[in-house]
């Protein structure tokens, strides 16, 4: 371990002493790393209900009319285990908010935003820690709220999960449920600024002494980038919620308008308002992958990662164009036609920051000497499903092709591929990798790669299924495909797609059984199992104490040095490790 | 142990059988899309199957290149990483190099005959005096269709008012404007390839022309509530002699139907408003 002083700290204090109660250590804690864990377990458990909600989904278009099995009974038991019309908008509006704010936002945000950020920056809390405590605990009101939601009478929000006016308001989806599923975004988003304010304040100011931004590992890149869009963009959406709350409750017309109603309202002004939150909102969950698959990549093809600064840059001049590209969620409301070209081109200008991050990744990987351990193989799963995800977005940037593919399974096929597949399987590179760190002991991996297999293999069926079905022209959200004879050919791939999809939930069984298994009875893990010099692996002991770092380190290298030739007992090099005596430290740098 | 080189009949029979399965589903696959019977439809299916050919190419390229790197570069006793950075002048030349020219060729060719396909097809309105004009109220759950009538002029007594079935007249341009009487929908004809937000404050406008008679699906692309799968229209395409004979008769039904005090039906509006 490093023994020169760090000064941004002084030496032996902790941000805020270590707690002493139960409820404190576990419940109302500050510890970033305990406010990690909450929030990881939050995401998990939302996504077994939103994967649920995605089964009973599935359900419906594999086999409509029939009961679903098991539960049934028990969810819907008023028809009788028949999903309704009704519960299925209920289902596909619940399954992309839960999925969206209260499944990748806490696992990849909440949870590895907590916990990487101070450790990787060799910082021994976040700036503030009580706000980082707010933060969960607001988020939990949140939560409480969208369950209550689902009790209410006429139900839980029905609306889509972009709950566009007019079919938001009260004359589209009355009742509670859809007011509750206003109130709850508007909560979450409250918790993801506070998450955001720290974020950005802890990395501007907690760097260990030595840490450059350009040494910073780039999944901090990634979160924090992440945190900046959230603090710029969550409050354009909290806007809108503000304001269809007022039209749901106080009958005021800010979206309310139509040939058949009174008011003097704009249902686009909401589009405006929800996209220009919405598009960032995909790199804001893509982000934290992106930087933890540059950092994977490298780690284990045990080599520096190729480009590291234009990587970090492509990521920084993606969130800029991120901005100005919400337009093409709404090509089809009739915008001037020069806005549509114009939205048209710069979401095409995106692709050029992409195609970087891709050659980067591949270059990294590109004669190195790769392990393929299990955090490697969910890395790779995310290069592959992005690259598809990524690629199918340019049929749908294009105006013409669009005005076909424009709400057709086509679209959700794609965003999907991007946002569900390479973040789902993005979290789980992060949990099998961290998992040493968070917890002191290993997960298996022989479960590890079964549950790589049972996840890449269906994840990729029912995605491009959804693509064929999209390119076969069946549009998104309808309860009975086959009320149209153009799609009732597709039944078959709505069935093939329906069986993939249960097979990948039934697959994350050797996850829940790996985990639970590992967090109370796996081997007990070493500091630094993966052989990485990243602070958080090489500097401190697994799990780490409660301030983080008996000695803040003095960071000299970047995160990546892997196989440097001077260095001759190992192949990797501590971020706080200086080059042994004689060294030649231009290489290092070079 | 000797290896057997010729396949045996037991090998051979499925794999053959597995093949010719795999062709004839991949060609039931690709022929998925519902026929085209329009005019400018084939431009946006060739503009897919283009995009289909260069996006392709470079999922190819990234999946061998994971391939190899899996395969090849593994961790073996012996294998070396190459300690390289990549960030010096050569390496960034490489990396702007590569991106260039895949955002040249690629985008670049989807940009350019996508602006001529929108300004001189999609987005090119119907100025030819055939043009057949229809108003098209949207509502929860169905289609309501407007056409001028003899006297040519909208939301007057002689208009034709039909409920979820279209009809025109084939090779004819279409001339459609929309509104919605209460939420979001999207008029939508898989048939050809193109659809269009009726939003209930704003009037927005596609056109179209079908190369073919025969009947057609119209649905909803936007949800719009709970029968939002129901929202299901049907679009007659006739010849231009089936297309008279009809409004005839149309013009005769809805004169007839027509009530001053009924002002809910007078929804039309003035179509140059």
């Amino acid at each position: 371990m490093n023994e020169s002083h760090g000064l941004a700290h002084d030496e032996h204090d902790p941000i805020h002493p270590a707690p002493t109660g139960f409820l404190r250590k576990y419940v109302f804690s500050e510890d970033h790393k305990v406010i990690a864990k909450q929030f990881i377990w939050l995401g998990l458990s939302f996504l077994l209900v939103g994967g649920t909600m995605a089964m009973m989904i599935r359900w419906q278009l594999a086999n409509p009319g029939v009961p679903f099995p098991l539960i049934g009974r028990v969810v819907f038991s008023k028809s009788g285990g028949l999903i309704s019309p009704a519960a299925y908008t209920s289902l596909f509006t619940m399954h992309g908010t839960i999925m969206i704010f209260w499944a990748i936002t806490p696992i990849m945000i909440g949870g590895f935003g907590n916990f990487c950020i101070p450790l990787l920056i060799g910082a021994r809390d976040m700036v503030f820690p009580k706000l980082n405590m707010f933060s969960f605990w607001m988020m939990f009101l949140a939560t409480v709220i969208l369950v209550v939601s689902f009790f209410v009478p006429m139900g839980a929000g029905a609306a889509g999960w972009t709950a566009y006016p007019t079919i938001s308001t009260q004359m589209g989806t009355p009742g509670w449920g859809q007011t509750l599923w206003v109130v709850a975004i508007y909560f979450a988003g409250g918790s993801s600024i506070m998450g955001a304010v720290n974020y950005i304040t802890t990395v501007i100011v907690l760097r260990a002494p030595g840490m450059g931004y350009f040494k910073m590992p780039l999944t901090v890149w990634g979160l924090w980038l992440t945190a900046i869009l959230n603090a710029l963009f969550i409050p354009v959406l909290a806007a809108g919620m503000l304001l269809l709350f007022l039209d749901r409750t106080f009958g005021t017309h800010f979206f309310v308008n139509g040939m058949a109603i009174k008011g003097g309202g704009d249902p686009i002004l909401y589009q405006h308002l929800f996209w220009i939150f919405g598009h960032p909102e995909v790199y804001i969950l893509i982000l934290p992958v992106w930087g933890v698959v540059s950092d994977l990549t490298s780690f284990f093809a045990r080599k520096p990662a190729f480009g590291y600064r234009v990587t970090a840059l492509a990521m920084v001049a993606v969130c800029v164009l991120s901005a100005v590209v919400y337009g093409h969620h709404m090509y089809a409301t009739g915008m001037s036609p020069l806005l549509g070209q114009g939205f048209m081109v710069l979401t095409m200008i995106i692709s050029v920051p992409a195609t970087v991050l891709f050659f980067n990744w591949l270059a990294t990987l590109w004669r190195g000497k790769l392990q393929l351990k299990v955090p490697m193989l969910f890395t790779l799963g995310v290069v592959f499903v992005f690259g598809l995800g990524g690629l199918t977005g340019l049929y749908l940037a294009d105006i013409p092709q669009d005005l076909y593919l424009h709400d057709t399974y086509f679209v959700v096929g794609h965003f999907h591929l991007t946002m569900a597949a390479a973040v789902f399987l993005g979290s789980f590179a992060s949990i099998y990798f961290w998992f040493p760190k968070m917890f002191g002991r290993q997960m298996n991996p022989l479960l590890g790669k079964l549950h790589f297999v049972f996840s890449f293999i269906p994840l990729n069926l029912v995605f491009c299924g959804m693509l064929e079905v999209g390119f076969g022209g069946m549009q998104r959200r309808l309860y009975d495909p086959n009320v149209y004879g153009t799609f009732k050919h597709l039944l078959p791939v709505n069935r093939f797609i329906s069986y993939s999809a249960f097979t990948l939930f039934f697959g994350q069984l050797f996850f829940v059984v790996n985990f639970f298994h590992s967090v109370f009875a796996g081997k007990r893990a070493e500091q630094n199992p993966w052989g990485v010099g990243t602070l958080e692996w090489a500097n401190t002991t697994s799990p780490p104490p409660h301030h983080n770092y008996d000695v803040v380190p003095q960071v000299v290298n970047g995160p990546h040095e892997f196989n440097h030739p001077d260095v001759k007992d190992k192949d990797w090099l501590g971020q706080a490790e200086p080059l042994p005596d004689g060294a030649d430290e231009k290489a290092a740098s070079e | 142990m000797k290896v057997q080189r010729r396949l045996s009949p037991a090998v051979a029979a499925p794999a053959v059988a597995l093949l010719s399965w795999s062709t004839r589903a991949g060609a039931e696959l690709l022929s998925g899309r519902p026929e085209d019977v329009s005019l400018d439809g084939h431009l946006g299916d060739r503009l897919f199957d283009l995009t289909t050919v260069m996006v392709g190419g470079l999922f190819l390229l990234m999946v061998t290149v994971l391939l190899v790197v899996a395969i090849f570069h593994r961790d073996r006793p012996g294998r070396a990483a190459w300690y390289f950075h990549g960030r010096g002048k050569r390496s960034l030349l490489v990396t702007a190099a590569f991106c260039g020219t895949v955002f040249l060729s690629v985008d670049g060719t989807l940009l350019v005959n996508s602006f001529e396909d929108l300004n001189e097809h999609f987005w090119k309105w119907p100025t030819d005096a055939r043009t057949v004009k229809v108003e098209v109220a949207a509502q929860q759950w169905g289609w309501n269709f407007r056409y001028a009538g003899p006297d040519g002029k909208f939301n007057t007594d002689d208009d034709i008012l039909t409920f979820n079935e279209m009809t025109v007249p084939v090779d004819t341009p279409v001339f459609v404007k929309l509104k919605s009487k209460d939420v979001i929908h999207s008029f939508y004809l898989p048939n050809f390839r193109i659809k269009q937000d009726a939003i209930p404050n704003a009037l927005t406008q596609m056109w179209f022309q079908a190369k073919k008679t025969g009947d057609f699906e119209i649905g909803c692309a936007q949800h719009c509530g709970v029968n939002h799968y129901k929202m299901r229209g049907l679009l007659h395409v006739v010849s231009p002699r089936d297309f008279t004979d009809w409004q005839k008769v149309e013009t005769a039904d809805s004169s007839r139907r027509y009530d001053t005090a009924d002002t809910t039906a007078h929804w039309g509006w003035d179509w140059e408003s």
